[in-house]
């Protein structure tokens, strides 16, 4: 070991070091210690390990390549949750040197193994006074043995890139070259009482106080917000209790409070003395209760202005816990879904043509409501949900370590979503078309004929007439079809409206050559996987491992359902309003041609009721009345367009923007879909197409899971895309790389460039220079040379 | 709501401008002073490192060769020709941020009498010490119409520019 730069120091001789080189938690911790108070034993690992491992393993250049890929402004944060689980997937496919590996045992030796070690980030830039960054960073804790310590290291150091830090990167002025992460490795203390304690109020900044919370256990109940402590206000001048607050504990047979006066006030003591000798208000981790207090973290106290930045905060409740996303699990999975369900099945039950005017007024109001309220939960309960299927990912490759970090979506696939229901019902009727000639013919026939403009009681009519059984059956099957999957909305329309799309779908499914695309992955597949994962974690955790899959595809299998019947909803509220425009229409009390939306409910409702109210303006969307104007600049086209490689393979098709419903039926077998995000409403047209283009990028999205599903190349996260991308337009998508190319390689306007306008311009050349090359050429002629 | 599954990060994404490629052009022909210059004759193709100069509308290049080179024969025999021009010293350990072009086109050899100054100025000009090689009785000025640019950012990212007048 390079004595200038060592690996590992024992947390007692750290007192003195460098701040970037055993980050702030650490140097604190070591303070605390050389000054007699009590700390867990420990050690730390410095930055210069982590820059060795880096160095050793070239990890810089691609952790470089991976946040240079865009501009990580323009990254959302699913990509960024990409990136972050590329780079931990990077750290945890390498070994640490083997000099490391015995310092590590070294230092382990002097600990108290038989009890679980905690393994904990030590940032340089984590703790700076004045600006925090806890929680960005990873902890683990309960790690047993040394292999398991290393490997917790590797994930502790991978933290430094984890999406929250890397949401925080300016702040932590994050850098490939620069930044650096050390690590605490400790004896963990058990303890029937933990909390957190303030020198001050943290809320209101009042450094007449403290405030004392605890819990009954370890203090990582409190950190993960799993258990509601007990909170105390204490004057620090006069060291009296002002107040306790009792936490909210259903098992807490006891109602007093979690600690007695006197180790509240040894707790006030603490922090008192730690304020004294460093002069700064702490803000501290502890477990124990009098003489066995031990401080396990203490930094200053923050109390500066919040980060303002709501979609920042917002993300980073999106991490639960595994406690609480099985809570989430419960809640979601038992008792909204199905809410959801019901909510909308008995809305869609109701026969609105029966109500009269009042009655429509309240259907209108109560779906509005209805809508915005399942919004809500949406975004409150259905998205932090879809934590579920990252956590399995880290899961399965914290245990596997497979190559590929996304190897474990197979484990996701042949789920049985309402969408891949629905698709099985449309590709059973394509099927039935591409059997049954006759109907092939007629259904071809109807559409060429009326283009644009097919009403589904006049086909049917049609299809009446012809007395085939097989028809018969077909237009039965449909109408179950629409029924049960196209009562929904997308982009403001609703889809049961739109049938000629969907049989233009069906015909276009059943063209004869060859079949659609179908799933990759069989129950083989995924059961080796399972195997591979249960085998990975040992028989121990088999329970664990079982319902961490499980979670997944729950959370996997909900968040696209969720869409689908929060769509449903809307198409009840849609189609109360088009009842209601059309009687307003027919008494004149409509003046526009628009269609009706969501933000029309409440007009609309007003003036079914009251017949005096002033007639409504209902105009066409600002896109109906102006086309888009091309955004690019003068002569500019894209040649190559990169995203992020979301389904591997390699095709080439004429690009099809799908924007809109009425794009839905204009798509055609082995065309490119190029869209704005793939959405559950739309999935039935993945089959038909050779690749996939999105605006919208991250690895877990719907279109990259079913384009990986289906084996068809994807490529996501690509900007602007449907700007840069026109219909008709020949692409080549490359879902290995991640590039989309446009157009062939060609070099037309080279070949076409009218040489004799250039040589307008040229005189003979000189005469001198003319001999002169003459001359040169003779003589390296002469001596068998080539000029240079 | 079309949309459920689109929460954050992107109110104002979705539609940004995008960045003017023709400016990005402009800047680094600017800025750097060398480009490798691509000639082909006999099946061969052949690259050299020479000093350029870009007209103000990106339509036309010129660059100067002693007449007693390998690429002034080859000039002579096909003057069909590609630059790269690249700022890859400046970002040694990045690649992400390197940006190249690549402008295709035809050369024309400039005689004396003509356009020879105004252009043999404009090479001067961005090139001082080059003065005496240019005007030297040996050395060619070569003048290069610029059909198309392909502008490559971030290791994959291609985007091409035709000047106004080829398209």
């Amino acid at each position: 070991m390079d004595s200038d730069r060592p690996l590992v120091i024992a947390l007692r001789d750290a007192g003195n070091c460098d701040e970037m080189i055993i980050g702030g938690k650490a140097l604190k911790l070591a303070q605390l210690a050389a000054a007699d108070f009590k700390v867990p034993q420990g050690f730390c690992i410095t930055t210069w390990a982590y820059q060795s491992f880096i160095e050793d393993n070239t990890i810089t250049a691609t952790i470089r390549m991976e946040l240079g890929r865009k501009s990580m402004d323009d990254m959302r944060w699913e990509e960024i949750w990409d990136a972050a689980l590329r780079i931990r997937s990077l750290f945890l496919t390498h070994s640490c040197s083997k000099v490391l590996q015995r310092e590590v045992d070294s230092a382990l030796q002097h600990l108290d193994t038989s009890k679980p070690i905690a393994v904990r980030s030590s940032s340089p830039s984590e703790d700076a006074a004045g600006t925090s960054f806890a929680g960005l960073h990873e902890s683990i804790v309960g790690v047993t043995g040394k292999t398991a310590v290393l490997d917790a290291v590797r994930l502790v150091w991978a933290s430094l890139w984890s999406d929250a830090a890397l949401l925080y990167r300016r702040e932590l002025q994050l850098d490939p070259e620069q930044s650096r992460m050390a690590v605490l490795v400790q004896e963990m203390v058990s303890a029937d009482r933990s909390g957190v304690a303030f020198g001050c109020d943290p809320r209101t900044g009042n450094r007449d106080l403290a405030i004392i919370e605890s819990v009954p256990g370890p203090c990582s109940l409190l950190v993960d917000g799993l258990c509601d402590p007990d909170r105390w206000k204490v004057d620090r001048e006069s060291r009296k209790v002002l107040e306790w607050f009792a936490g909210e504990r259903d098992l807490h047979a006891d109602k007093g409070p979690l600690l007695a006066e006197p180790d509240v006030l040894k707790i006030l003591d603490t922090l008192l003395s730690i304020e004294h000798r460093f002069q700064w208000t702490p803000d501290m981790e502890w477990s124990g209760r009098s003489e066995s207090l031990t401080v396990l973290q203490a930094r200053p106290v923050t109390t500066g202005t919040p980060d303002t930045d709501e979609t920042r905060q917002w993300y980073l409740t999106l991490r639960p816990s595994d406690a609480r996303l099985r809570k989430a699990r419960r809640r979601v999975a038992e008792e909204l879904i199905p809410q959801l369900e019901a909510e909308g099945r008995e809305l869609a039950a109701m026969d609105l043509d029966a109500c009269n005017d009042r009655q429509l007024a309240e259907a209108i109001e109560q779906r509005y409501a209805a809508v915005e309220k399942w919004k809500k939960i949406y975004w409150d309960e259905f998205i932090p949900f879809a934590h579920g299927v990252r956590r399995l990912a880290t899961y399965y490759n914290d245990a596997v370590r497979p190559e590929d970090p996304y190897e474990f979506v197979a484990l996701l696939q042949n789920q049985p979503l309402i969408a891949v229901q629905r698709n099985k019902a449309i590709a059973a009727l394509a099927n039935e078309v591409r059997l049954d000639k006759t109907l092939h013919n007629l259904l071809d026939e109807l559409l060429t004929e009326h283009a644009g403009a097919l009403d589904w009681n006049s086909a049917r009519d049609m299809f009446a007439r012809t007395s085939i059984e097989s028809i018969a059956r077909f237009v039965c099957e449909f109408e179950r079809l629409t029924e049960r999957y196209l009562d929904i909305v997308y982009d403001e329309v609703r889809l049961y409206d739109t049938t000629e799309s969907l049989l233009r779908n069906i015909l276009e499914l059943a063209r004869v050559d060859g079949e659609p695309a179908n799933s990759t992955a069989s129950s083989n597949s995924v059961k080796a996987l399972e195997q591979r994962l249960l085998a990975a974690v040992g028989n121990d955790r088999h329970d664990e491992a079982k319902d961490v899959i499980d979670t997944g595809r729950v959370s996997w299998k909900l968040r696209d359902d969720d869409n689908l019947l929060v769509a449903r909803l809307e198409s009840q509220l849609l189609r109360a309003l088009e009842i209601g425009v059309e009687r307003l229409r027919v008494d004149g009390r409509i003046e526009g041609k628009g269609r009706p939306a969501a933000k029309d409910a409440e007009s609309i409702a007003r003036c079914l009721r009251d017949t005096t109210a002033t007639p409504i303006q209902l105009h066409a969307s600002p896109a109906e009345l102006t086309p888009s104007a091309p955004s690019a600049n003068a002569g500019e086209t894209p040649r190559q367009l990169v995203g992020q490689p979301a389904s591997s393979g390699v095709a080439t098709g004429s690009a099809r923007l799908v924007q809109g419903s009425e794009d839905l039926g204009k798509f055609r077998r082995g065309e490119v879909l190029v869209c704005d995000a793939i959405q559950p409403t739309m999935t039935h047209l993945v089959p038909l197409a050779s690749a996939i283009v999105e605006r919208r990028g991250g690895m877990l999205i719907h279109g990259a899971i079913i384009a990986r599903e289906l084996g068809i190349p994807c490529v996501n996260g690509v900007r602007n895309a449907t700007d840069r991308l026109a219909n008709g337009d020949l692409v080549t998508v490359d879902g290995h790389l991640g590039i989309v190319t446009l157009g062939s390689p060609e070099f037309d306007l080279e070949l076409r460039l009218d040489i004799s306008q250039a040589r307008k311009r040229v005189a003979p050349v000189t005469r001198c220079a003319s001999y002169l090359f003459v001359v040169l050429e003779s003589i390296a002629f002469f001596y068998g040379l080539q000029l240079v | 709501m079309s949309n459920h599954d689109e929460p954050l990060f992107d109110d104002g994404e979705t539609k940004q401008s995008i960045p003017s490629v023709a400016g990005r052009i402009r800047s680094l022909v600017k800025n750097q002073p060398y480009a490798v210059l691509c000639v082909q004759g006999e099946g061969q193709p052949y690259g050299a490192l020479v000093a350029f100069a870009f007209s103000e509308d990106l339509r036309h290049a010129v660059f100067a060769t002693p007449i007693a080179t390998r690429k002034f024969r080859l000039l002579s025999e096909c003057n069909r020709v590609a630059f790269v021009v690249d700022n890859r010293s400046s970002h040694a350990q990045e690649l992400m941020a390197i940006e190249a072009v690549t402008a295709t086109g035809r050369s024309v050899l400039l005689g004396r009498d003509g356009d020879f100054d105004r252009w043999a100025d404009l090479l001067v000009g961005k090139h001082p010490y080059l003065e005496a090689f240019v005007k030297s009785e040996s050395c060619a000025l070569f003048l290069v119409d610029i059909v198309r640019f392909l502008h490559v950012a971030r290791f994959q990212e291609v985007n091409q520019w035709i000047p106004t007048g080829h398209s």
